[in-house]
């Protein structure tokens, strides 16, 4: 095949570590710290819709609408490239980290609703006849099994986050795909090169799936909650 | 023990409870009867608040509560002193038995841990499920799911326990266990307010019989009196019709 002649062959193996390791230093923390935001802001936001706390309520579904109702890369770049205009200045890194939290906390703030929703009222009622307050049974009972109904969702979210974060090569974070676009830059084989990039986001998102098969099999042998 | 005074209660404009009052004394078992809407389960989640009435006083060891106003502190109080056993069982799914019944002792009530599982033991122990302890709800049968349930609600040391149709849910084999078990305690001298569609139950173990529709007690009587001899014409009416359910 004349695509694959020997030169090409090279790069490719030359380029597999330079791309492979700023994945695992760049990439995976950034999808790491933003899922760990994404997770905390969903989890408040849909608490704050479930127990109904009214006027932090609208607040979140005026966040909720925001952010769903506007593309992530324009939040990369309001964020990375407006702000500095008003004043306020961030690192690149951490202001990935930000916008995908916010942005992915989102889409996650309604997986949780409707899985903390869809936890029979009647466990509430039993909490609070063994004398529970409402704060222990949401922590102990109903956060819990929501987690549980959550989990094939929030394992989604991560995985869509982790090929998401490619975004942040575009806002000058030198990640997995930045990597591969400073390369290609070099020796201009786009081809082969975003190929290959492709190929290392496949991996982790390979092994991301596993895990969560694995995880999930944990959570259903110990009572198999439906 | 237990007073309640004019209770009322509508959803919307459906009048459920109409101006209700009954007493509870220590050691009664009171089987409160009637057909299916006629109020009897939301008068029972009314005294333990899981509705709140419209109106209506509740005497509960010597002090007055107003229904309509009563503030959360003194429904943890008196949450605190009953127990309640759901139609459905409403065990905690994420829990094991031993875990559901240790739930109300350590989270709510302080209780050491190794107290707790001792209190808990014992209460499985009474409703026969001690071999299933570490089983989940989802697991266990529907008679076992109540017997555990049953055991949760002992734990707490209750003053009184309420029974929201506790066979109802259940498949007619299953239904004998738990009731057995509810007979067991109403011999140890357990306060109960059972609401329930079990005539044998009303006429063998409880003491007290109320039958309710439309939201008014038609009759409150000795369950010896209900059955043998009634007061009302309703009552008879509705004992046949019940007895008579079986012979299309």
């Amino acid at each position: 095949m004349e695509f694959f002649n020997s030169r090409i062959w090279g790069i490719l193996v030359d380029s597999f570590m330079k791309i492979l390791i700023p994945g695992i230093q760049v990439t995976v923390p950034l999808t790491v710290l933003s899922f760990a935001l994404a997770f905390v802001i969903s989890v408040v936001a849909a608490v704050i819709q479930y127990a109904d706390i009214k006027p932090l309520k609208s607040f979140i579904r005026f966040y909720i609408w925001i952010i769903r109702g506007t593309p992530l890369l324009v939040q990369l770049y309001i964020f990375f490239f407006g702000l500095p205009s008003i004043g306020i200045k961030m690192d690149a890194f951490p202001c990935a980290v930000l916008v995908f939290g916010i942005n992915e906390g989102a889409y996650m703030a309604e997986s949780v609703r409707a899985a903390l929703e869809s936890v029979p009222k009647g466990q509430l009622e039993a909490g609070y006849c063994v004398g529970m307050n409402y704060y222990q049974i949401m922590m102990r009972i109903v956060l819990p099994q929501a987690m549980r109904t959550a989990f094939p969702s929030l394992s989604n979210s991560f995985i869509s986050l982790l090929k998401g974060t490619s975004l942040a090569a575009t806002i000058t974070v030198t990640d997995l795909f930045r990597a591969a676009q400073i390369i290609n830059g070099r020796v201009y084989e786009p081809m082969a090169l975003y190929c290959e990039a492709a190929l290392i986001y496949l991996i982790f998102c390979t092994v991301l799936t596993w895990l969560q098969g694995i995880i999930e099999k944990k959570l259903n042998s110990y009572g198999g909650v439906k | 023990m237990i007073k309640v005074l004019n209770i009322s209660k509508s959803f919307e404009n459906n009048e459920v409870l109409k101006d209700i009052s009954f007493e509870v004394e220590k050691g009664d078992v009171i089987a409160v009867l009637g057909s299916s809407g006629s109020g009897k389960t939301t008068l029972l989640r009314c005294i333990n608040f899981l509705e709140k009435a419209d109106g209506g006083i509740l005497e509960f060891d010597g002090k007055e509560y107003d229904l309509k106003n009563i503030s959360n502190k003194d429904i943890a109080d008196i949450r605190k002193k009953t127990a309640f056993v759901f139609q459905n069982f409403n065990l905690f799914l994420n829990k094991t038995a031993i875990e559901n019944v240790m739930e109300g002792l350590i989270i709510a009530r302080k209780m050491d841990k190794k107290a707790a599982e001792n209190k808990a033991l014992e209460c499985l122990e009474k409703v026969g499920m001690i071999d299933r302890k570490d089983y989940y709800p989802s697991q266990l049968s529907g008679g076992q799911q109540q017997r555990v349930a049953i055991a949760r609600a002992l734990a707490t040391d209750p003053e009184i326990i309420y029974f929201d149709e506790p066979t109802s849910a259940l498949d007619p084999e299953l239904i004998n266990e738990v009731l057995m078990v509810m007979k067991k305690l109403a011999n140890e001298g357990m306060t109960m307010i059972v609401v329930t569609h079990e005539m044998n139950f009303a006429k063998n173990v409880s003491n007290k019989v109320i039958l309710i529709e439309n939201g008014i007690i038609v009759e409150e009587n000795s369950s010896k009196e209900f059955f043998g001899n009634p007061k009302e014409e309703r009552t008879k009416e509705f004992i046949s019709s019940v007895y008579n359910q079986g012979n299309v």
